[in-house]
C-alpha cells in the first residue's frame, strides 16, 4: 500500500503536535490554580519596574508563584483584565482611577482622591488600593530645553500663544482620557498646529528628533534627564495628583491573606527621586528591569 | 542563552498550536466543501475576507473576547491559518487526475475509500504546503502577540523597541527570524518526502 | 452600531488622515518595490546562477517577522515614515521579483523563436514578446504584494509611522473596541479593493492571444 508512508508521517506529526500542545498549555485563568498570582503592568517603564518589584517581593515573602504579564497596554487594558480576573494586581495611580476610570472631575487634594477611589473601587469593582508607595507621578508638559530658552517658557500658559506653530505628541492614552489632550487644550486655550500619537517610550525620541515640539511627560520619567527636557509648571492646576500603589482584586486578597501585609511593606518606600532613579537605570543605563527591581528591594531591606 | 531558548520554544509552540487547531478543523472542512460543492464558494469567501483583517487588528479584536494572554493569540493564529489549510486541502483534492479516480473506481473503491486511499495521499504534499505557509506566517504574527500579553519572542523585541536597546531587540528578532527560516526549510523537506512514490518518479526529470 | 457612528461623527477628520497616510505608506512602498524588483527580475531571468542566490536572500527577508524587522531598523533610521517604508519596501520585493523572474522564464520558447525568426534583436524580443507575455504574472506579483503590505502597514504604527494602525493601536491601548473597528474596516476594505482592482488589471493586460489559457498566478503569501 503506497498510502502508508504519507500517513505515517502525518500521524507522527499530529502526535508530536498533540504532545507539545498538551504539555505546554497552562490555564490562562490563573487564579483557578492553587498558589499563583498574576501580576500585570501597563506599557511604560515605571509601571513595568513596579510590577517587577511586586513580583520579586511576593516571591521572596510568600509561598506563592508569580506569573508576570507585563507591558500590556494602557490603563483600560489592565483595568479590564483586572476586573475580569485575567490579572490579580497591577500598579496604578490615584489620579488615573479618579479621572480616567471613574470619570470624576479633577481634585487636587491627594488624600481626598485616595479615599474616593478606594471607596468607589471597593464598592463598584471589588478592587482594593494598597497603601501608596510614596511618589506622585503627575503628568507634566515638557519641551526641549532650547525651545524653553528661545521663548522663555516657564509655565504651561506661556505656551498658549505659541501653539499655532507647534506640534504636540503623546502616547495614545493621553488623547483618550479627560485629564489628557482635550482637557488640557481647553483649560489652557491651546490650538496646536498638529498632534500625533506615539508609543510611550518613543515620544521622547520624537521630541529629540524634532518630530514634535511639546509632549506630555510623566514627572518621574528617567528620559527627562537624558533628553534634556524642560518641564513647564502646571499653573492652572489641571492635572490631579497621581500617587501610585498596587491595586488588587479583593477575592485574591481573601484567598491569600498574607498578600496584603506583604504588599503594604512598600508603603512610603519610594520617593519621587528614587522612582526617577529607577526609571533612569532601566531607560537610559539599559539595565535589566529584574536586576534594578531586585537591587532596590535589597537596598530597602525588603528581601 | 537558555532563557532565549525557552522563550523561542514557547514561541514555537504558540505558533504551531494555532496552526494545529486550524488543521484539525480545516482539513475536514476542505473535505466537506469538496463533497458538498455549493459550500465551497461561500466558505472560501468568508475565510478570504477574514484574511484581509490586519494582524494587529485581529489580535486587538480577539483580545476583547478572550482576554489577555496566550489563548487569544492562538485564536488569532488559528483564524489566519484556516485559509492556507482549507484552500490547499481543497485544491489538492480537486487536483487529483481523473484517470486515477477512474482507476480507483474500476477497482471497486467506494467514495470514502477513494478519498482515503487515492485522493488524500496524492493531495498530501499540497496540504503540507499549506501547513508550511501557515506555520511560517504564524511565527511572524506571534511576535506581535506580546501586545496582548502573550509570551514568546515578541516580548524582548517590543521591550527593546521601547527602550531603544538594540541588543535586546536582536535577542528576540534573530531567533524569531531563524525559527521562521528553519521551519520553512524543514517543512519544505517534509513536503517533498511525502510525495507518493509513483508520482515522485514522474517528477524527477 | 451607534457608538461606532458617534465615533465616526466625532473623529472623521482623523480617520481620513489616517486612511490617506495608510494609502501613501503602503502604495508608496510597493511602488518603490516594483521599481526595483521588475528590472531586477528581468536582469536575473538570463542569469540562472545569481538568480538562485538573489531569490534566496529576498525569500529569507520575507520570513523575518515584521515586528523583528521594524526592531532592526529602528536604531538605524529612527522612528516615523522612513523606517516603516524601508521595511515595507523590502517586504514587497519577493512576490514581484519571483513573479517577474518566472513570468519571463516561462514564456513559451516557440514565441521567442518566432520573434527571432522575424529578425528581432534581444531588446526587441524583451519589450515586444517577453514582457507583454509575462505582464499578467508580474501584475499578479504586484497584487499579492500590495494586499499584504496594506495589512502590514498597520504594524508600522508601532514605530510612529501613522496610518490606520494608529487607530487600532490606540483602541487597543485605551480598550475601545469601536476605535479598533474604525481602523480595521478601512484597512480591510483597502486590501479588498486593491486586490480586486489589480486583479482586473491583470486580466486587461493579458495579451489577447493568450486570454483563453489565462490562469491567475496565485502566490503563497496570504497575510
Amino acid at each position: 500500500m503506497t498510502k502508508t508512508r504519507g500517513f505515517l508521517v502525518l500521524t507522527v506529526l499530529i502526535l508530536v503536535l498533540a504532545l507539545i500542545f498538551t504539555g505546554c498549555s497552562g490555564g490562562d485563568k490563573a487564579q483557578q490554580e492553587n498558589g499563583k498570582v498574576v501580576i500585570g503592568s501597563k506599557n511604560f517603564n515605571e509601571n513595568i519596574i513596579l510590577s517587577e518589584i511586586l513580583a520579586q517581593l511576593i516571591e521572596a515573602k510568600t509561598e506563592l508563584t508569580v506569573e508576570r504579564k507585563q507591558n500590556l497596554g494602557g490603563t483600560m487594558v489592565c483595568f479590564n483584565a483586572l476586573k475580569s480576573g485575567d490579572l490579580d494586581m497591577y500598579p496604578d495611580y490615584t489620579g488615573t482611577g479618579l479621572v480616567a476610570v471613574l470619570k470624576q472631575p479633577v481634585n487636587t487634594d491627594p488624600q481626598e482622591v485616595y479615599d474616593y477611589v478606594q471607596k468607589e473601587y471597593n464598592d463598584q469593582f471589588k478592587i482594593k488600593w494598597m497603601l501608596p508607595f510614596g511618589f506622585n507621578n503627575t503628568y507634566a508638559v515638557a519641551v526641549r530645553q532650547e525651545t524653553a530658552e528661545e521663548h522663555t517658557l516657564k509655565k504651561v500658559s506661556d505656551l498658549t500663544p505659541l501653539t499655532g506653530q507647534m506640534v504636540f505628541g503623546a502616547e495614545q492614552e493621553f488623547f483618550n482620557r479627560p485629564d489628557g489632550y482635550d482637557g488640557m487644550t481647553k483649560i489652557y486655550n491651546m490650538k496646536f498646529k498638529e498632534h500625533k500619537a506615539f508609543e510611550t517610550a518613543l515620544k521622547y525620541q520624537a521630541v529629540a528628533q524634532k518630530k514634535i515640539d511639546v509632549t506630555d511627560a510623566f514627572s518621574t520619567d528617567g528620559e527627562l534627564i537624558t533628553y534634556n527636557l524642560k518641564i513647564l509648571e502646571d499653573d492652572k492646576k489641571f492635572f490631579p495628583p497621581y500617587f501610585c500603589t498596587t491595586i488588587v482584586r479583593m477575592d485574591t486578597l481573601k484567598k491569600y491573606p498574607e498578600l496584603e501585609k506583604t504588599l503594604n511593606l512598600l508603603a512610603d518606600q519610594i520617593s519621587n527621586d528614587e522612582m526617577q532613579q529607577l526609571n533612569y537605570q532601566v531607560a537610559e543605563k539599559k539595565r535589566d528591569t529584574k536586576d534594578v527591581a531586585g537591587e532596590f528591594l535589597k537596598k530597602k531591606g525588603l528581601i | 542563552m537558555s532563557a532565549v531558548f525557552s522563550i523561542a520554544l514557547e514561541h514555537l509552540w504558540l505558533s504551531v498550536a494555532g496552526v494545529f487547531l486550524a488543521c484539525v478543523i480545516g482539513v475536514p472542512m476542505g473535505i466537506v466543501i469538496l463533497k458538498i460543492r455549493v459550500l465551497a464558494g461561500p466558505v472560501m469567501g468568508v475565510i478570504d475576507i477574514l484574511q484581509t483583517i490586519p494582524s494587529l487588528a485581529m489580535l486587538a479584536l480577539v483580545m476583547f473576547f478572550f482576554g489577555l494572554g496566550n489563548m487569544s493569540l492562538i485564536t488569532a493564529l488559528f483564524i489566519y491559518a484556516l485559509l492556507p489549510v482549507v484552500r490547499n486541502t481543497f485544491i489538492g483534492l480537486t487536483g487529483v487526475k481523473s484517470e486515477l479516480l477512474e482507476a480507483g473506481k474500476g477497482m471497486g473503491m467506494t467514495g470514502w475509500q477513494l478519498l482515503w486511499q487515492v485522493q488524500l495521499p496524492i493531495a498530501l504534499p499540497v496540504i503540507l504546503a499549506g501547513f508550511r505557509v501557515a506555520v511560517v506566517t504564524s511565527i511572524g504574527i506571534a511576535t506581535i502577540g506580546t501586545l496582548i500579553g502573550a509570551g514568546g519572542l515578541g516580548e524582548p523585541i517590543w521591550r527593546g523597541i521601547q527602550l531603544v536597546n538594540t541588543p535586546m531587540i536582536l535577542s528576540g528578532a534573530v531567533p524569531a527570524a531563524l525559527l521562521a527560516i528553519i521551519a520553512d526549510y524543514s517543512l519544505g523537506l517534509l513536503e517533498k518526502s511525502v510525495v507518493s512514490r509513483g508520482l515522485q518518479v514522474k517528477n524527477t526529470n | 452600531m451607534s457608538p461606532l457612528l458617534d465615533l465616526l461623527l466625532l473623529r472623521w477628520p482623523e480617520l481620513l488622515t489616517a486612511t490617506w497616510q495608510h494609502i501613501y505608506i503602503s502604495l508608496g512602498s510597493v511602488a518603490l518595490g516594483a521599481l526595483l524588483a521588475v528590472p531586477l527580475g528581468i536582469w536575473l531571468s538570463t542569469r540562472e546562477h545569481i538568480s538562485r542566490m538573489v531569490l534566496g536572500v529576498v525569500g529569507t527577508i520575507q520570513t523575518i517577522p515584521s515586528l523583528a524587522f521594524f526592531g532592526f531598523v529602528l536604531p538605524i533610521l529612527g522612528i516615523g515614515i522612513l523606517p516603516a517604508m524601508s521595511v515595507l519596501f523590502l517586504y514587497s520585493l519577493l512576490p514581484i521579483l519571483r513573479n517577474t523572474y518566472t513570468g519571463i522564464r516561462e514564456v513559451d520558447p516557440a514565441l521567442i523563436e518566432a520573434g527571432r525568426g522575424m529578425g528581432m534583436n534581444s531588446r526587441q524580443l524583451l519589450f515586444m514578446v517577453k514582457l507583454p507575455v509575462a505582464l499578467p504574472v508580474i501584475m499578479a506579483g504586484i497584487r499579492i504584494s500590495t494586499v499584504y503590505i496594506i495589512s502590514w502597514t498597520t504594524i508600522a504604527a508601532l514605530i510612529g509611522a501613522g496610518g490606520l494602525g494608529d487607530l487600532i493601536w490606540g483602541g487597543m491601548n485605551v480598550y475601545d473596541i469601536w476605535l479598533i473597528v474604525a481602523g480595521t474596516i478601512p484597512a480591510a476594505l483597502l486590501a479588498l479593493l486593491a486586490g480586486f482592482t489589480l486583479g482586473r488589471l491583470e486580466k486587461t493586460v493579458t495579451p489577447r492571444g493568450l486570454k483563453a489559457g489565462y490562469t491567475s498566478g496565485e502566490g503563497e503569501f496570504n497575510i
